[in-house]
């Protein structure tokens, strides 16, 4: 019982004088060195998380969009093998009245051809210039209060509710403005000479057979990194289920928004909702496309990499840090082992040196990343083809790059001051 | 008090052998003040690191109040350093980053001492040593004779039971180590320990003991 509270007492004198040492070596040493290593320290956590975070943060960035443009938290689509949601008109009063549902959109989704060119035909050899899209109906003041509709159009005009005769389409169906049109693809057709203001030919098949054709104008191009709106063809609700027979029953997407944190909890309410009615419920996440979810691990496992590659770099770095500054004071450790300071104070006195370089770096790097990296790509996203890249950043992740990044140089410190300090005193007192 | 028994040091290897110290037995009794002199090379730093637990011997051994030291582990070594032996380095040998004063109360904190109570002891030598004005000086600011009155207080701020001494005016002026020389003889006054080596006669004739070495062995040993 002795010897264990005598080992205490001097693991407690060891720890107070190493930290007695170490303050008083910060304090006084070349405040260009500490600021040099601290810049180092805090790149290194930098390089842990951000680089991480935006390669995450392309991806992030594109669920992020896919729900700001289309899904809304929680999205009900007609099950597969179903041509529309069942008692979607239910559905759609039981969200209306639900206490945690801030909008919702409900859409009517058609198959069409659209053609380019009223007047001329097509010569002998050429295709004509018509392309097969989703016709989407949807009530324009509904669907700005979920998505922010309008944002998306990047010429001409909205549509608005009741409107008639006019159609929005997808930038990436119009050769003008798709971002494929240089891309020469088998098979990919494009509407090629039209522009806002065109007429254009809608052709609607519907599932009875009966073909609908209407000339429509071109009242806007609407463009975003959501395929869902760039790919797509909008009227208004009211115009397709005038154009074609549609039960008010026979809807195909209802996007709904909601709290983050509550979508889980509504997409079970609605199921229960449902009971034995076909639809498919999914939250955001859950309607991400799978191929998303495979390069987001992709890009996970790339940042991890990479993290680790700056990991090594921060841990040898402190090492020779430490390294240095024992060799050069492999003297004055020979001293103070002569005059009776024990090896594992001294250790911990450079133990201690390296946890402050270490933790004073990663209070500066979370500063930078949360007070000016993140806030910046949430302002400023990185324009990446297929969405706004963000930096993906939290608390909890960050957290733990700290906290590994802390144990790495804690190795890195004690490692080379325990092989300093473990030379004989008098050959380091004489530099032998 | 603390005495050599046949204490032999030797460097090298079998092919190229140094026996630095041979057969050396001195005693040393509690209070004396003893100086060790002799030519470069006779063997007197090597001694005191014998005596004074920095080195280990190749045989024979350092027995001090009856007990053999030499077969100590490391650790019980620096532990006794710590406690009862005291030293002064020829070049000063402070902490570049701490105040004299931090400097003298380090072994104290390692003893486990409050920071008040290290720094009250601290204070108190640096004053003996005629140092109370700079207690707050980095060792860059202080003089070359300050910085050796500061290791001494360091040495004897704990109240070691001997006090080693390594040529503590080889790097010294006659000026800046007559107080040097004073501290280490009011010490002696004091009942204190001394065991101090020099190549200056004019200052080992301040001890009471003069043991002359060459080629490791004792060729005088007198009273004074």
């Amino acid at each position: 019982m002795k010897r264990i509270s005598q080992i205490k007492q001097e693991l407690f004198n060891a720890v107070r004088v190493g930290w007695f040492l170490a303050y008083h070596h910060i304090r006084r040493s070349s405040k260009w060195t500490t600021v040099l290593i601290v810049f180092i320290m805090t790149l290194t956590l930098l390089n842990l998380v951000v680089v991480s975070g935006l390669l995450l943060g392309l991806i992030t960035g594109s669920f992020e969009a896919f729900k700001e443009s289309y899904s809304g938290e929680v999205i009900v689509t007609s099950a597969p093998q179903h041509d529309y949601i069942e008692n979607s008109q239910n559905l759609i009063s039981y969200l209306n009245n639900h206490p945690n549902v801030k909008a919702t959109s409900v859409r009517y989704v058609a198959g069409a051809q659209l053609l380019g060119t009223l007047a001329d035909l097509p010569g002998k050899d050429e295709r004509p210039n018509k392309i097969s899209i989703r016709l989407v109906g949807i009530d324009p003041t509904s669907e700005e209060a979920l998505t922010g509709f309008s944002r998306f159009v990047v010429k001409g005009e909205t549509l608005v509710e009741g409107e008639e005769g006019s159609i929005l389409i997808g930038a990436n169906m119009i050769k003008k403005y798709s971002s494929f049109a240089d891309a020469n693809i088998p098979g990919l057709d494009l509407l090629n000479d039209v522009d806002v203001g065109s007429r254009i030919k809608v052709t609607i098949s519907t599932t009875g057979g009966t073909v609908i054709k209407k000339d429509f104008r071109i009242k806007g191009i609407v463009k975003s990194k959501v395929d869902e709106i760039s790919t797509r063809a909008f009227i208004t609700d009211k115009e397709l289920k005038r154009l074609i027979p549609v039960n008010k029953e026979e809807v195909q997407e209802i996007a709904i928004k909601t709290d983050d944190l509550y979508a889980p909890i509504l997409s079970n309410e609605i199921k229960f909702f449902m009971g034995s009615y076909s639809a498919r419920i999914q939250t955001s996440g859950e309607a991400i496309p799978s191929f998303l979810r495979n390069i987001e691990t992709t890009m996970g496992v790339l940042g991890n990499a990479l993290s680790s590659f700056a990991l090594v770099v921060a841990s040898i770095t402190i090492f020779i840090v430490v390294f240095i500054n024992a060799v050069t004071k492999r003297k004055f450790i020979g001293i103070m082992k002569g005059i009776g300071v024990s090896p594992i104070a001294i250790e911990f006195s450079y133990i201690f040196q390296a946890l402050f370089y270490g933790v004073v770096g990663s209070i500066v790097g979370l500063i930078i990343t949360f007070g000016v990296l993140k806030p910046y790509f949430a302002a400023y996203p990185i324009n990446f083809p297929f969405s706004d890249g963000i930096l993906v950043a939290t608390p909890e992740s960050a957290g733990i790059r700290v906290v590994i990044l802390l144990v790495v140089t804690l190795a890195a410190g004690y490692i080379p001051a325990k092989l300093i300090v473990r030379k004989n005193t008098l050959d380091a007192i004489l530099g032998r | 008090m603390i005495r050599s028994e046949n204490l032999v040091k030797k460097y090298g290897n079998a092919d190229l052998e140094l026996t630095v110290l041979k057969n050396l037995n001195i005693q040393i009794e509690k209070g004396e003040f003893v100086a060790i002199i002799g030519p470069s090379g006779a063997g007197k730093s090597t001694l005191l690191y014998q005596l004074s637990l920095l080195d280990v011997p190749t045989s024979g051994g350092i027995y001090i109040n009856g007990k053999n030291m030499s077969v100590l582990p490391e650790k019980e070594k620096t532990e006794f350093r710590l406690r009862e032996l005291g030293y002064v380095f020829q070049d000063y040998a402070l902490l570049p980053e701490l105040t004299a004063l931090e400097n003298v109360a380090l072994p104290m904190l390692m003893q486990g001492l409050s920071y008040s109570d290290a720094v009250l002891k601290a204070k108190v030598a640096l004053s003996t040593v005629g140092l109370s004005e700079k207690l707050g000086n980095l060792p860059s600011q202080l003089s070359g004779g300050q910085q050796q009155r500061v290791s001494i207080a360091r040495a004897i701020a704990h109240g070691p039971h001997i006090l080693f001494a390594d040529e503590p005016t080889a790097n010294l002026d006659s000026i800046s180590a007559e107080p040097v020389m004073e501290a280490f003889s009011e010490l002696h006054k004091s009942g204190q320990t001394i065991i101090m080596v020099t190549h200056e006669v004019e200052y080992a004739s301040k001890a009471g003991r003069i043991i002359t070495l060459k080629d490791g062995l004792v060729v005088s040993d007198k009273k004074i």
